[in-house]
């Protein structure tokens, strides 16, 4: 650590006698992204194009926009340009309460040091704070990160912060109050989260719906243990609306009693025995019920993954489940995740799409996720590196793949917030 | 074996059972039950990296050999250990094999004021480490003996990273602004050196940094503590007041000039304006004064580096600064700045042995940075990628590079805590659910 503010302004000296130095006259693009791929699902773009920056927004997307025109070329020839991924399942209340699981506590993260290099530039934070502390959330996350942050609010006033105990309170689950608190905060969020509910009963998830209707916006489910197991059927086809999102998609929990015998407390989408998608999940997709990764660190195996994209079950939305238990393990960042997908056979098009325009809608912020002029600056350039890589799920069993998505260049308003490989900087002299 | 399983599942349930979510129990149950299936008794190996380029400069190997773990600890270092009686076998050929890499200048505590001091400039310790081979970070006086405490509670005992540090000697750690910082009216050496000996197993030396007073005072007590307890003093401040010469000739052989190679108007550089490294540094680092790079946000600069390196100044450690404003920066990780001094010509395994066992020397624990059988079993697996590479520095220029290190894979007292690709995972098949 060192004295900014002296650095800065030797810095911006520089950068100011670097530019009265330049010719100004007629370069109204403050940023040229010159010679890439761009991807932008919303508006039916996949094709070679350039992409114009000025005021942190966007200028123009098209063929061949001169770099006479700009203050700044930064060539991205071979590479790909997506608007910046969203993620709409992270963890980022981090905090020091102890013993506080994801709500203002140790195993939440702070979000910059995971979106910018995986080319995310919006997180939701899912269900980490409730009612009772949405405001912490906004004052120690939203306001002191530069990646944008929203939040599904949990459906327990008190938020995640404790499995076994605080989460099964269901007289901390109040509808109203969590919708007069969402739409109270309706800048930062976007949805309702029902999470690890162990009881065999639906009211949580009820009254989280509840909340999602008054507040008008949808509910994430991380669907709990029950035993016997509450069916998936009846969850999917019942009790979410259409718009509403199953986070864990792919998840296939593996849990055994003393003997070996393993205790089934929750339904998957795939039947692990015939390897089908059960017939409900598709009926499910039909009447538009959400179907989100989530990857985590638990939360994704080959075993329902394979044969769901085998049978063209792809996900509707990429995300990470990000806290200190995935950062280190099968999960590793966005880019990473994003790449499984590809390996899985899912068309790079489409990963983009489940990670831009696909969620932004999902959450209903159709300001995000695209490219569209006068939309925010906020914009991801990737590499698709070819090799030998190596991809694990939450069993420890590996995949290889010939293909790795690498985030090479990130903005953020405009501005560049991740360079890998210095792309955007000249020659050291 | 099977009991053994069990407990350790009981255990890792618990250490997990959030970290996992509802998940962690049955995966790690599971992975416990497969592994159980595979094993028979009399084996004793719980991993056996194989075919690797071992790195291990206490021990004096730069060779080919294989690295077995048992119980988080190092049981043989040898060529062609036989895989019969390994639990876990994995193949790192063409990779290095280094003891787990030392960084040993980090801000790490995270808290909810502003700033650094249990605040969000800090990163958390488990972020940036075990993904670029670390598996120690010190450090650099977030925290002074007011605040030790808490940093140790919070951090030092919930973090999967060994954390060291230099223990402030401005009694409250980097709290507040510089300004604040720079009262070293508030210096308290005898509260501080029973701090040290306190937690001696965790402080490593004593820092001063941020002050620019006009008397060397506050700065040879600092170095005064730190001697008396026999640990080096950690610089980090620029005293505009006197010349660098002044600054390291109050400092000893062992002590530690951090942000070396950096180019501000607050610190005199290393390199003169004719690009030659001042004859005064040569001088310092031959009284034996380690240079670290503290690249940080601003504290690294080609124009500095490129020269220096040349001349002979190469780094004596890689501690990365790092701290919410340089982790998306020019630094980016450990690995990313050892890349860095490896496209400027310094060869890779010196940089290896520098960033463990050199960095385990400086911080003077020779516990740590080795293989030495018994020792703890922290290891780096890293590649050295060939490409196309750019790497950036704190004035925003470039430097153009055809290598890369990357970690492979990471160990933490014997436990697989990161594998980029896989190599330890089983592979998956579709008749496995």
């Amino acid at each position: 650590m060192q004295n900014y503010f002296k650095t800065a302004k030797n810095i911006s000296l520089v950068l100011f006698l670097a530019l009265i130095t330049l010719n100004v006259s007629a370069q109204e693009i403050d940023l040229l992204i010159k010679g890439g791929h761009v991807i932008d699902a919303k508006n039916k773009i996949n094709g070679k194009m350039d992409v114009a920056v000025k005021d942190g927004k966007i200028l123009r997307v098209a063929a061949d926009i001169p770099a006479s025109s700009a203050k700044k070329t930064i060539n991205v020839n071979g590479l790909y340009v997506t608007p910046g991924f969203l993620d709409i399942h992270g963890h980022v209340f981090h905090g020091t309460e102890p013993d506080n699981y994801l709500s203002n506590s140790q195993d939440a993260l702070p979000p910059d040091g995971f979106t910018f290099r995986a080319g995310v530039t919006t997180v939701a934070d899912a269900g980490g704070a409730g009612w009772k502390n949405i405001d912490l959330f906004r004052k120690n996350v939203v306001d002191k990160s530069k990646t944008r942050v929203l939040a599904f609010m949990n459906i327990v006033g008190g938020g995640m912060r404790g499995v076994e105990t605080f989460e099964q309170d269901k007289t901390d689950m109040d509808p109203k109050l969590t919708a007069a608190s969402a739409k109270k905060n309706k800048d930062i969020v976007i949805g309702i989260k029902i999470a690890h509910y162990i009881g065999h009963d639906w009211d949580p998830t009820d009254f989280a719906v509840a909340a999602g209707k008054i507040a008008g916006i949808p509910v994430m489910v991380d669907f709990g243990k029950a035993l016997p197991p509450l069916p998936l059927e009846d969850l999917l086809l019942k009790h979410l609306r259409p718009g509403d999102i199953l986070t864990h998609a792919y998840r296939y929990d593996q849990e055994f009693d003393k003997s070996g015998k393993m205790i089934e407390h929750k339904q998957a989408i795939v039947d692990v025995n015939t390897k089908k998608l059960k017939p409900y999940v598709w009926e499910a997709r039909k009447r538009g019920v959400i179907f989100d990764v989530g990857h985590g660190g638990g939360s994704f195996n080959w075993s329902q993954a394979v044969p769901a994209m085998e049978q063209g079950f792809h996900p509707d939305v990429l995300s990470s489940d990000l806290h200190t238990g995935s950062m280190n393990a099968g999960f590793k960042d966005m880019a990473n995740l994003a790449s499984k997908f590809l390996v899985l056979g899912m068309p790079l098009a489409d990963v983009v799409a489940a990670s831009t325009w696909n969620p932004a809608k999902v959450i209903q912020r159709p300001e995000l996720g695209h490219l569209s002029v006068g939309s925010e600056a906020d914009i991801a350039v990737f590499r698709l590196r070819e090799g030998d890589f190596g991809y694990i799920d939450a069993s420890g069993m590996a995949i290889r793949g010939k293909q790795k998505l690498e985030a090479e260049l990130t903005l953020r308003n405009g501005r560049v917030v991740w360079d890998l490989n210095a792309l955007s900087a000249p020659l050291a002299k | 074996m099977g009991s053994e399983c069990i407990e350790c599942t009981i255990s890792k349930i618990k250490m997990n059972l959030n970290k996992f979510k509802q998940a962690g129990r049955s995966v790690i149950f599971a992975i416990c039950l497969s592994v159980s299936a595979q094993i028979s008794i009399g084996q004793e190996i719980d991993i056996l990296l194989k075919n690797g380029h071992v790195i291990d400069a206490k021990n004096k190997i730069s060779a080919k050999m294989d690295v077995a773990v048992s119980n988080g600890k190092i049981m043989k270092v040898a060529a062609n250990i036989p895989v019969a009686g390994a639990k876990k076998v994995v193949d790192v050929s063409g990779m290095y094999v280094s003891p787990g890499l030392i960084d040993i200048h980090t801000h790490v505590f995270t808290g909810p004021n502003p700033g650094f001091g249990h605040g969000s400039s800090s990163v958390k310790a488990d972020d940036f480490t075990f993904r670029a081979g670390i598996t120690t970070v010190v450090d650099a006086g977030t925290s002074g003996y007011k605040t030790f405490p808490v940093f140790k509670e919070q951090i030092i005992d919930r973090s999967r990273t060994r954390v060291l540090a230099y223990l402030n000697a401005f009694a409250p750690g980097m709290v507040g602004t510089a300004a604040e910082q720079e009262d070293m009216q508030a210096l308290e050496i005898e509260k501080a050196d029973a701090t040290i000996k306190k937690y001696a197993d965790h402080i490593v030396g004593v820092k001063i940094g941020h002050y620019s007073g006009k008397d060397w005072k506050p700065f040879d007590a600092a170095a005064s503590l730190a001697h008396a307890n026999n640990r080096p003093l950690f610089v980090e401040c620029h005293i505009t007041e006197f010349s660098l010469e002044d600054q390291l000739n109050h400092m000893k052989a062992g002590d530690i000039l951090t942000h070396s190679y950096e180019n501000v108007s607050e610190r005199m550089p290393i390199v003169d304006d004719n690009g030659i490294v001042r004859p005064f540094v040569l001088d310092a680092r031959k009284k034996g004064i380690l240079f670290d790079v503290g690249h940080g946000g601003v504290g690294f600069w080609f124009n500095q580096a490129v020269p220096s390196v040349k001349q002979g100044l190469s780094p004596d450690t890689f501690g990365t600064d790092m701290h919410h404003n340089s982790v998306n920066s020019g630094m980016k990780d450990m690995l990313n700045l050892m890349s860095k001094y490896l496209n400027m010509g310094m060869q890779a395994e010196d940089i290896i042995q520098r960033a463990s066992w050199g960095s385990a020397s400086a911080i003077k624990r020779a516990d740590l940075g080795n293989l030495s059988e018994g020792a703890v079993a922290d290891i780096a697996v890293i590649n050295v990628l060939e490409g196309k590479f750019g790497f950036l520095d704190a004035g925003g220029f470039k430097l153009e590079g055809d290598k890369k290190f990357q970690a492979e894979m990471t160990i933490r007292a014997g436990r697989i805590v990161w594998d980029l690709n896989g190599i330890s995972g089983v592979p998956w098949s579709k008749d496995l659910k």
